[in-house]
């Protein structure tokens, strides 16, 4: 763990980042726009697991904490994210965003 | 190149790979499959890190809780349709928000933006020194410098599960 800058870190996370973003806006399963989501909250996390390890080893648990509150509530989105597509797809019999478009059930 | 490059370049090709692989991939299970792929190797990098616990957890809690509940998803809802409707004429195809370029145009925006930001920094290129045990310094950080959010996010949980559990439950009239 000598050679690798924190640099190369970010420029990853931010890759990974966008590439979430991607596939959030170019798919209309809604599934799918939860896996870029998920990809996204990756990319935030690695950012800051990287940021942390670059600090002082006292300051490094902070970075570690912050990514573990992101994975909890990453959790409970997917979870509650889930159970309304389940929902969706049970009572409208379709999965394409662009017809869920109705503000009344 | 020392090992440690190695094994960094080693891990960011695959999850480049693999992130591209699920924003791609026609079949959905495909897509699934590809995304547990990327959360394994993003932990491996967590580890790299030394953040192993936070590479557990990673393991724990997204290739397995996360991941079967895509797959549960997956397999309830039934999907018939897995791509949505593609235009068929190419210009169409190109100006439509949804398959054409704008989320490519989008994304790249972004990423601009953000090398933009992370060039322009002189960050530190050597980590600092290893802090050893890390499940002592995050137990110690999550019960006492942290306490309040950790309540606050167990409360967030059991609001989820319960909340969950309503949704997807059926009536006693429906089928």
């Amino acid at each position: 763990m000598s050679g690798v800058p924190l640099q190369d870190f970010l420029v990853l996370a931010g890759l990974l980042f966008t590439i979430g973003l991607w596939t959030a806006l170019r798919r209309t399963n809604p599934i799918q726009i939860l896996m870029g989501i998920e990809l996204m909250l990756n990319g935030v996390n690695l950012n800051l697991v990287a940021f942390a390890r670059y600090m002082p080893a006292a300051d490094q648990m902070r970075g570690m904490v912050f990514a573990l509150f992101v994975l909890t509530v990453a959790a409970a989105e997917a979870a509650v994210g889930l159970a309304i597509i389940i929902m969706v797809v049970r009572r409208r019999g379709v999965v394409d965003v662009n017809k869920v478009n109705l503000l009344r059930g | 190149m020392d090992w440690p490059q190695v094994i960094f370049v080693a891990l960011a090709v695959g999850i480049v790979f693999g992130a591209y692989r699920v924003a791609t991939a026609q079949v959905i299970t495909h897509a699934a499959l590809y995304l547990a792929f990327v959360l394994s190797l993003v932990a491996g990098m967590f580890y790299m890190l030394q953040a192993d616990f936070v590479a557990a957890v990673q393991l724990l809690v997204y290739a397995g809780g996360i991941m079967t509940v895509i797959i549960f998803a997956i397999m309830l809802s039934e999907l018939s349709e897995l791509k949505g409707e593609v235009p068929q004429n190419i210009l169409q195809r190109l100006a439509s928000p949804y398959f054409g370029l704008l989320p490519l145009l989008v994304g790249m925006l972004v990423f601009a933006v953000i090398m933009l930001a992370v060039l322009r920094v002189p960050w530190p290129v050597a980590p600092q020194a290893a802090p050893g045990d890390t499940v002592t310094l995050i137990g110690n950080g999550l019960f006492k410098t942290y306490a309040l959010p950790f309540e606050v996010a167990s409360v967030l949980l059991l609001g989820a599960l319960v909340g969950a559990i309503v949704l997807t439950r059926r009536e006693a009239g429906e089928r």
